[in-house]
């Protein structure tokens, strides 16, 4: 005989959603606001074999739109439509100081994400938990490199490639490459903050976010590809406008 | 109770986020780092250091994938201490590379196959038809076209992988330049102590900066030269010119990705010191065996700022991405699994004219085919045709 067995997930699914449904009346309410903040990304991939090579994390900023619908006192379903820019670097060390590329990517993002609350009337503290998907619209790379065709004239022995090759500074779009780039990006958000209700319309927070990406920036397009995700901490702050109920 | 409803969700969305979706890393290993104690390892070895490494995926029309899932289990069936699987690992290494477009690429072996030699550009030219005897030229030039006397040297002191340098400079008719030379080391032999290139580049440089009033040209014989060190660009063409000249465009690996590639890099020839910009026609000479360095230098000639570069000749090899260490550019040439070397490209090169020329080689503005049987009849038909492009 076969014995069904209870999916304890779908279980808590409509438990959750019985729930709300059942407090939704009293508390419906949407607001919407603006936020923008600071934020490091970090590439994340493996290139244990280059030689002195190293990626290193970028500033970037954020600045998005955040609309949120609450259902209960606690909780309230939170999206933002957001311009946020992952940037990262490779440095290379020792002989090869001074070569460097920045990139820096400028990405339309849509996270979607349950708002916890808890706390006070007017001092809250807040948990954002969901995912997101966002667009990699554009970028740029900026750097230094050795020009193996611009020959100093006069070299000098010395510890740096510079006294064997000219330097060669670029700044310019990055192109993007059909068969290789991956423009769509998923991943985990995630947030941690503090709002302070100034008024019945007006509420300030500041928001401590995380962004993780689990999707490759490349297509797969190769055997033994190596992943880069994006990982994204931010650090945010914002005021949001309460409708009427 | 509302504690209850905030804990539940947020417990299963810490756990959702903490799953994480993420592939594994797995290691990035550098091909000097294998051991080598199987062919597996080699093959591993081998096939993720050209994937890695190989600076012409974007254009190649190798398919690295397919020659993985061919060769990866072929390699798997070979046992490395068998002297009859290592020979016949040459025919495999070869037949995964032969079409690869690098035109400097090959593959050298350790013992016991020492004496292998995998030249993918070398066995399509030789498919085709098109490979003859390597000659250089200049030594009857000077005897058949050279005003006497003129000046030879040779360099065994500054050699260039072990081999010397030889060159030759004179005039023909008195108020053309000649100049002939069988590799590129020529800053190295100019600048070091006292050798016979050296006054053959004192002759060449003295000439060309205190001219006669009716200079008529200069050619620069680089037929059978194989190309040499990278410096020359400037040492050669840097006397030919009084302000920079934008050649082309050359770009490296920026990732392990084979699509992953650095901007763009302008190639750059400097003038020397005291150098006057030659306004005379100034014609290169090419031939097949005309390689590397001494392709970028008849590119570079084509490429002078007033219309009066010239090729003649033949269509030169087709290798012209330069060259260095690995650890440089963090791409191009590798050793894998201590069993085969892999000489190729660090760089790719762009012409001015926006087209690379690597595995097709660059075409003469005159074409005139060598012929052994019109040389001995009829002397050197490509000097010739290059002196009637003097005024």
């Amino acid at each position: 005989m076969k014995i069904l067995r209870p999916n304890p997930v779908a279980i808590f699914a409509i438990y959750f959603c019985y729930n709300l449904f059942c407090i939704q009346k009293a508390s419906a309410q949407l607001s919407a606001g603006i936020e923008g903040g600071y934020n490091k990304n970090y590439l994340v991939t493996n290139n244990a074999n280059r030689a002195f090579t190293n990626y290193q994390p970028l500033s970037g900023f954020t600045i998005g739109i955040p609309l949120q619908y609450k259902i209960a006192d606690w909780f309230a379903i939170e999206t933002e439509p957001t311009f946020i820019q992952k940037n990262y670097s490779q440095q290379r060390s020792a002989f090869f100081v001074g070569v460097y590329q920045e990139n820096y990517n400028n990405y339309l993002q849509l996270p979607l994400m349950g708002h916890f609350m808890f706390g006070g009337k007017r001092l809250k503290g807040f948990l954002n938990a969901g995912l997101y998907g966002a667009y990699w619209m554009s970028g740029t790379v900026k750097g230094v490199m050795p020009n193996i065709l611009d020959i100093t004239n006069n070299q000098k022995p010395g510890n740096s490639i510079y006294n064997y090759q000219n330097p060669y500074s670029f700044n310019e779009a990055y192109t993007f490459n059909s068969r290789k780039d991956n423009r769509m990006e998923a991943g985990w958000a995630g947030g941690l903050g503090i709002s302070y209700l100034l008024n019945r319309r007006y509420e300030v927070f500041t928001e401590a976010r995380l962004l993780y990406g689990f999707t490759d920036q490349q297509k797969k397009y190769m055997i033994n590809q190596v992943p880069r995700y994006n990982t994204t901490y931010s650090l945010n702050a914002g005021v949001m406008f309460h409708f009427k109920k | 109770m509302k504690k209850k409803y905030f804990l539940l969700p947020v417990i299963l969305l810490i756990a959702l986020f903490f799953s994480s979706c993420r592939k594994n890393f797995s290691n990035v290993e550098a091909p000097e780092s294998y051991i080598g104690g199987s062919f597996n390892e080699v093959f591993d070895a081998f096939w993720n250091g050209m994937n890695n490494n190989y600076v012409f995926w974007d254009i190649d029309t190798t398919n690295w994938d397919n020659m993985y899932k061919i060769y990866k289990p072929i390699f798997a069936n070979l046992d490395i201490t068998k002297t009859s699987d290592i020979q016949k690992s040459v025919q495999y290494f070869r037949a995964m590379t032969d079409g690869l477009i690098d035109s400097h690429y090959n593959l050298t072996f350790t013992s016991p196959i020492s004496d292998s030699f995998v030249s993918p550009a070398y066995d399509r030219k030789l498919r085709a038809g098109i490979i003859r005897p390597a000659y250089v030229f200049y030594q009857y030039d000077a005897n058949y076209y050279l005003d006497s006397p003129y000046v030879y040297g040779i360099d065994s002191v500054n050699l260039l992988n072990g081999n010397p340098t030889e060159a030759i400079a004179g005039t023909i008719h008195k108020n053309i330049l000649y100049l002939g030379f069988n590799q590129f080391n020529l800053k190295n032999s100019y600048t070091g102590t006292d050798n016979g290139v050296k006054k053959v580049l004192q002759f060449f440089l003295d000439y060309l900066h205190n001219p006669p009033s009716d200079f008529k040209g200069v050619i620069i014989d680089v037929r059978g030269n194989g190309g040499g060190d990278i410096s020359d660009l400037n040492f050669l063409i840097g006397n030919l010119i009084d302000n920079k000249l934008t050649v082309g465009h050359t770009r490296y690996k920026s990732g392990n990705g084979r699509l992953d590639y650095t901007p763009w890099a302008p190639a750059i020839v400097t003038p020397q010191t005291g150098a006057i910009a030659v306004k005379v026609p100034v014609v290169a000479i090419t031939d097949i065996w005309t390689t590397s360095m001494a392709e970028l230098t008849a590119m570079s000639i084509h490429a002078l700022p007033d219309g009066n570069g010239h090729t003649v000749g033949e269509t030169t090899w087709g290798a012209t991405g330069p060259l260095t260490d690995n650890e440089i550019l963090n791409g191009g040439q590798f050793t894998a699994a201590n069993f085969l070397f892999a000489y190729t490209s660090s760089s790719e090169f762009k012409y001015i004219d926006g087209k690379i020329y690597e595995g097709k080689g660059f075409p003469p503005d005159y074409y005139v085919p060598f012929d052994l049987h019109t040389f001995q009849t009829m002397g050197d038909t490509q000097l010739e045709k290059a002196l009637s492009l003097m005024p």
